[in-house]
């Protein structure tokens, strides 16, 4: 098997983006490093069943019920709904007939984030919407835009002027009235992004981050639709909201990962929720998001939305991807020592990842860091030193 | 296309109208037609201007170029000296160069030509022009009318003779575009004027509003303005207005807020075209904008087609490997009970190792130096690895020995003669008496002693320093009893005798364990522990129908069965091994490392070896692929952190046993748990770099000056050596060469 280690680190970035039509232009630009971590279900044959696996009908049922409450009533849904459509009429009515706005031109405005791909929270009424914009961001102009179409929904409907907020901030803009909130994230189109001033626009990373939420929207539209795969990421942000060692794992890192533990699987068929939940802690357990040895990229999960083979995690630093894998350790064997209420929720506190606890006699214990700040050194002399990855303190460097 | 000819005092001032291009013809009767027409009187009317200036009589000092006063002689020439007047007065040799733009208001008193009534009230209000007003007035210089004569595009004002005095009027006519430019770094006074050329008041529509920042005084009243994209800042709202029309902003807005934002270029004709083309493209506007959606839906194609590329190519991957692994996996199968031993079974290699190395693709890992590193510290040495093959050699020849014997005793009186002639060939070679000896069985009674093989640590090669404590097992034609075993006790020390008369060997009985154990007697004890069995002990337990009758039929004093069912199952483990794991790159050297962890650390001891083995086994074959050393250790840490051993897990099924058994089913739950929790660790100590903690070692500092160069390949050679030399051809050769180095080092303890 060919192998494929530690290349295309530098053709990183969206810099190959526009010139990718097709295959002929060969796997120079993605590249794909094999060696995952272990993971069980990938070689299952390897283990053949020594006794028939153990029921796990109530541990399903828990998921589901964990879910059903997660997930935002229809009322919530309804409130959601109705402030996205209005706002995203207004904000059409602005493509279409700018009238005498001038602030700023919109290009094209997208749904994106939870309330889009179907994976929205009960108590988080927060819907999102992407505004791109023709002209450059400038703070002014967004808050023009907020102000225009905060505007433009009051004369629309004079009754909740009383309870429509516009807050303008970092990233765009909130509209909220009395039962949800629309975020609105400003961006701009691609050629914009060079001629940013830090002084006037919004900030690139912010900008570039909410062009990726809309291409994160749609590779999940067409990749990961499938119903399991939504109920495990609301259960995935659950356990980030409750566990405060996955704080670090972002929703699109829980995305990726929930999508990986339902479809890459030989069979290709979408595994049933209890295993999925389970393989999540398996794989985080056995170190998906952890660096890999020395000088090879750790497998972890490659970014489809972005070129040159970034790997989501490496966006943690190296104390962050510590934690997430200890805490999922923790609470991977909890879990099979059957405290699975407590790791959803249902009893119990957040303290079994992080405190001892005893299952059935069995002892519990919590894991200890790993993660050692490098000793700061003086700079070498010798830059081979230096070019030899066994040598490189700890890389974080592909974010 | 008109121009006129105007000059106020020494200095030729320049106007023409460019808004209509096409006019240019009836231009040619006012004045020249030519450039060199405009270049000549400006040249020269410069050169006459200097002298004239200073003989001025008043007390004032009065620079007309740039109508100031000074305070004296002194102060005047610095003036005239200076970087300013220098550069007015060369704009004004210069002269301007036509201008474009339509009607334009000029102030004759001030010299600044305004483009719009907003921007010349802004002037004549402002604090420069009064200055200039009053200092006129005291010099008794007529004061021209405020009121600029607005004049259209064609209409001609009536000052339009050369040599025209101080402030005649003020006059409208075309904008000299360049003198903008020419003087552009002249200062608040050009910014104003810069803003407010090439201006079509009508309409442009100012842009920018909320880029305008009020700056307010305590009492909230608004005093001035900021203009946060061009960095400048107006009292009069009015200059704001102005302002936010002016090109200068605009220019900025298109830079800094919407780079869609049209600007007129100013320069050249051909350029002007083309920007009138792109207007009149724009003004259907419809044309223009399908061209940016098709634009842009080609962009996104683009994009998509490549995710979608992306995702093929990335499931094609998955399926090669997926294809490779199966091929991997399927032709050897799995493993399943083996075949019943039989006698004359190839001797196991002695040490057998990994095979040669696969010419590795990269230079080791910091992990791989630390495990090879490992791995060399707990290999036996040479001394300790030729004590013991040569104890375990000759405890072999003796039992083979007592097996004649036995045989020889045994025997019907007729068919002595046979077995001795078959013993002195037995005495030359011994494999090829294995394969005899099963041939012969038919000949006569069985044999009561059949083989002895090594099996443990001993027959797969695991053997660590400081380990003193190897197996063999004795096959016996029947169910192995304790007369038996009293009979080989009693036989084995006279054979030792024989096959090694220098060495002194103590032999025990343990008939609980059904062995017995061989000691030498030296400063290096090793015993080796001979277990008898037999394979009807097993083949009872298979056939659960006659179990009755043989079980029945057993001597009285039959030895522990448990025992002998264990040495069965031994013989079974060493060749699943010998199958398996040694052919399986890394995968014994892992093995190694692991016993010495189990070894090392208290919480890994109640691992047993067997289910060890047959974990890492599976676990790094499971790859699919080439794993390194490094890699594939941490690829078994891996495994158990994420819960191979945990309850729920589909378990280590025993390939050596009929029924389904978890090999590490002696385990207790909590102990699988502290294993699970240390291998956690253990894996995030590797993933940190910290793998010598886990190894118990020192940190092995990166090679300093090759990157897998010479040095790591060399240590790497020397490994497999160390380890490899067992490979199954060379097999008897190694023995023989082995046995060599007993017989020196015997030497050497002789001469002691």
């Amino acid at each position: 098997m060919v192998m494929t280690r530690g290349r295309g680190r530098g053709m990183r970035g969206g810099m190959m983006r526009p010139m990718g039509p097709g295959p002929h232009f060969g796997p120079k630009m993605k590249q794909f490093v094999p060696r995952l971590p272990f993971d069980m279900v990938l070689c299952e044959s390897a283990f053949p069943r020594v006794k028939p696996a153990p029921d796990e009908s109530a541990f399903t049922q828990a998921l589901l019920k964990r879910n059903a409450d997660l997930s935002p009533t229809p009322a919530e849904q309804a409130a959601v709904l109705n402030l996205v459509t209005k706002i995203q009429a207004v904000m059409d009515n602005l493509i279409v007939d700018p009238g005498n706005f001038d602030a700023c031109q919109i290009e094209e405005v997208r749904q994106v984030g939870s309330y889009k791909k179907g994976t929205m929270m009960t108590g988080h009424n927060v819907a999102d919407i992407v505004v791109i914009l023709k002209t450059l961001p400038t703070k002014e102009a967004v808050e023009a835009l907020g102000k225009k179409v905060c505007d433009d929904l009051r004369s629309q409907e004079p009754q909740e002027v009383l309870v429509l907020t516009m807050l303008p901030n970092d990233r765009g803009f909130e509209i909220s009235n009395s039962e949800a909130t629309v975020r609105v994230l400003v961006t701009t189109i691609h050629q914009n992004l060079r001629k940013l001033d830090p002084e006037l626009h919004l900030d690139q990373k912010i900008l570039q981050s909410h062009l990726a939420a809309i291409r994160h929207s749609r590779w999940f539209e067409e990749n990961a639709h499938h119903s399991t795969i939504k109920v495990l990421i609301r259960l995935l942000r659950d356990l980030r909201g409750r566990f405060e060692g996955f704080e670090p794992l972002s929703p699109w890192m829980l995305d990726l990962l929930a999508h990986y533990a339902i479809l890459n699987n030989p069979s290709r068929q979408a595994l049933p929720i209890n295993s999925a939940f389970r393989r999540c802690l398996q794989l985080l357990a056995a170190g998906l998001f952890l660096p890999g040895s020395a000088d090879t990229l750790s497998a972890g999960i490659s970014d489809p939305c972005e070129g040159g083979n970034i790997r989501v995690h490496t966006a943690m630093t190296l104390e962050q991807q510590d934690l997430v894998c200890l805490t999922a350790q923790t609470l991977l064997r909890v879990l099979s020592h059957g405290g699975y209420k407590q790791i959803l929720g249902l009893e119990g506190n957040s303290s079994i990842a992080s405190e001892m606890s005893v299952w059935d006699g069995v002892v519990v214990s919590a894991l200890e860091k790993a993660y050692e700040k490098p000793p700061e050194r003086p700079p070498q002399d010798d830059d081979t030193d230096n070019m030899d990855a066994d040598d490189d303190p700890m890389e974080t460097t592909d974010n | 296309y008109t121009f006129e000819f105007h000059t106020a005092t020494a200095l030729p001032v320049y106007m023409q109208q460019t808004s209509q291009p096409a006019a240019t013809v009836a231009a040619v009767k006012t004045t020249g037609n030519t450039w060199q027409t405009f270049k000549k009187p400006g040249t020269m009317q410069g050169k006459t201007q200097k002298p004239k200036a200073p003989p001025k009589p008043q007390q004032l000092h009065y620079c007309d170029v740039c109508k100031i006063s000074c305070a004296g002689p002194q102060t005047y020439r610095e003036h005239l000296e200076g970087q300013k007047h220098k550069k007015k007065e060369a704009a004004a040799k210069a002269g301007p160069t036509p201008s474009r733009h339509g009607a334009s208001l000029r102030c004759e008193l001030c010299d600044v030509t305004c483009t719009g009534a907003d921007a010349y009230a802004a002037h004549i209000r402002g604090a420069k022009h009064q200055k200039v007003v009053k200092l006129h007035q005291k010099l008794g210089k007529p004061i021209p009318s405020t009121d600029p004569v607005v004049v259209g595009g064609t209409t001609k004002t009536s000052t339009t003779t050369a040599g025209a005095t101080v402030g005649a009027k003020t006059t409208t006519s075309g904008a000299a575009a360049t003198t903008g430019t020419l003087t552009a770094a002249d200062g608040k006074k050009d910014d104003l004027k810069d803003d407010l050329l090439d201006l079509k008041e009508k309409d442009v529509e100012p842009v920018g509003q909320e880029y305008i920042e009020e700056i307010k005084n305590e009492e909230g009243k608004v005093i001035s303005f900021n203009c946060k994209l061009c960095e400048c800042r107006f009292n009069d709202p009015n200059a704001k207005e102005m302002h936010m029309k002016g090109r200068r902003h605009r220019l900025q807005y298109k830079k800094k807020v919407n780079p869609e934002l049209v600007v007129e270029v100013k320069p050249s004709l051909r350029q002007r075209k083309v920007q009138e083309e792109k207007l009149r493209r724009q003004q259907p506007g419809l044309h223009q904008l399908r061209e940016e959606m098709w634009r842009r839906r080609e962009e996104e194609r683009l994009l998509e087609e490549e995710e979608r590329w992306y995702w093929e190519e990335r499931r094609r991957y998955e399926e090669e490997c997926e294809y490779l692994d199966w091929c991997r996996r399927y032709p050897r199968g799995p493993p399943g009970p083996p075949p019943m031993m039989p006698p004359g079974m190839p001797r196991p290699p002695f040490m057998p190792g990994m095979p040669p190395m696969m010419p590795m693709r990269r230079p080791d890992s910091s992990d791989d130096r630390h495990v090879l590193a490992k791995h060399a510290e707990i290999y036996p040495k040479e001394e300790e690895l030729g004590a013991i093959q040569k104890i375990v050699s000759n405890t072999e020849k003796a039992l083979k020995m007592v097996s004649d014997y036995l045989a020889e005793v045994d025997a019907p009186k007729e068919q002595q003669v046979k077995p001795k002639a078959k013993k002195e060939k037995e005495d030359d070679s011994k494999g090829e008496d294995d394969k005899k000896d099963g041939e012969k069985k038919e000949d006569g009674p069985p044999r009561m002693l059949k083989g002895v093989m090594r099996v443990g640590i001993l027959a797969k090669g695991l053997l660590l320093r400081g380990d003193t404590n190897v197996q063999l097992v004795v096959l016996c034609g029947d169910k192995p009893t304790r007369t038996l075993l009293d009979r080989v006790a009693d036989n084995l020390p006279k054979q030792l005798a024989v096959v090694a008369m220098e060495d002194k060997y103590d032999i025990q009985r343990v008939v609980e364990e059904a062995a017995l154990v061989v000691q030498n007697i030296g400063e290096q004890r090793i015993s080796v522990n001979v277990t008898l069995t037999s394979p009807i002990m097993r083949e009872q337990l298979l056939h659960d129908g006659d179990s009755q009758v043989i079980a029945a039929k057993d001597p009285p004093d039959v030895l522990d069965k448990q025992k002998c069912l264990d040495a069965l199952a031994a013989l079974r483990h060493a060749k699943w091994f010998q199958a398996r794991a040694n052919g399986l790159q890394s995968c014994v050297m892992v093995i190694r490392i692991l016993r010495d962890l189990c070894q090392r650390v208290p919480t890994w001891g109640p691992l047993n070896s067997w289910a060890m083995e047959l974990m890492c086994e599976k676990v790094i074959a499971s790859a699919g692929q080439h794993l390194s050393p490094g890699d594939a250790l941490r690829r078994v840490f891996e495994a158990l952190a994420s819960g191979l051993l945990l309850p729920g897990s589909p378990g280590l099924l025993d390939p050596c046993e009929k029924d389904p058994i978890d090999a590490a089913s002696p385990l207790s739950a909590q102990e699988r748990e502290d294993i699970t929790a240390s291998a956690q660790h253990a894996l995030r100590l590797i993933a940190f770099r910290q793998i010598h903690k886990v190894l118990g070692m020192d940190p092995i500092p990166p090679p300093k000056f090759q990157r897998g160069g010479r040095f790591t390949r060399k240590r790497r050679r020397d490994n497999s050596t160390g380890e490899g030399n067992d490979s199954e051809g060379g097999d008897g050769k190694k023995d023989k060469k082995e046995d060599g180095e007993d017989s020196k080092m015997d030497m050497d303890k002789e001469t002691k």
